[in-house]
């Protein structure tokens, strides 16, 4: 019986729906209450929905910058993936709240949660 | 009995993945695991009544013949209301759910989680 949810995020904002349906789907974890713990680890492309300077509505989609901080407002951790972030974009000002990991560390956090699921 | 959890998030007919689950879940079936499908996104077509390709597999059909043998299988409502796809149209015996009320009874449930998408 699973008691955690990881909610692995590779894809990037706003070209796909899968990071804005997954870190949803770990909202909605929370939000039943069946389900103790539920958090997000962005790796990859994924890492670019912590990035604040996101500006949604110049293309009028739903606010990924939501879809992260709703999920941290029902106290899930959204861990990020330094390097790759760095890789892509550089040192760039994230979402208040997310977690700067390594992938050593990420590791770790995927070996902890009892099951994770791809978005 | 233990349970597999397949989340799957591809359209039937888009590519095979669709076939893939009901492979999967097939084989698992036989195992004696039960298993239950949360279609989100695209998947929503997996439980709609009445698909019919020509020459391929109908996954539909597949899908109704493994609920006779224990399949549970929920799709998300949001996504379908977003598809057109509305109540009444889905396959007898499959539900359109959510993942607050039915994804989550399933992972509170499950041994392990299978996630097919691309």
């Amino acid at each position: 019986m699973a008691k955690s949810l990881l909610i692995l995020v590779t894809k990037p904002p706003y070209g796909f729906e899968e990071a804005f349906a997954g870190l949803r789907a770990g909202l909605g974890m929370l939000a039943s209450g069946q389900v103790p713990v539920s958090n997000a680890l962005l790796v990859g492309e994924g890492t670019l929905n912590a990035v604040a300077a996101q500006k949604p509505e110049a293309i009028k989609m739903p606010s990924n910058i939501e879809a992260v901080t709703d999920i941290m407002d029902f106290e899930a951790k959204v861990y990020v993936v330094r390097e790759d972030l760095q890789h892509l974009v550089g040192d760039v000002p994230l979402i208040e709240g997310v977690e700067l990991i390594d992938w050593e560390k990420a590791r770790q956090v995927i070996a902890e949660h009892d099951m994770v699921t791809t978005f | 009995m233990k349970n597999m959890v397949i989340q799957v998030r591809t359209g039937t007919m888009m590519n095979m993945d669709t076939n893939v689950t009901v492979k999967l879940a097939q084989a698992a079936l036989d195992k004696g695991y039960g298993v239950r499908i949360f279609g989100y996104g695209e998947a929503v077509t997996l439980i709609k009544n009445g698909q019919d390709p020509k020459r391929f597999p109908n996954v539909g059909k597949e899908t109704k013949e493994m609920l006779a043998k224990g399949l549970e299988i929920v799709v998300c409502e949001t996504c379908c209301k977003a598809r057109g796809i509305h109540r009444g149209e889905e396959i007898e015996g499959t539900k359109i759910g959510s993942l607050t009320n039915d994804l989550s009874r399933f992972v509170a449930e499950g041994e392990r989680m299978v996630t097919i998408a691309r």
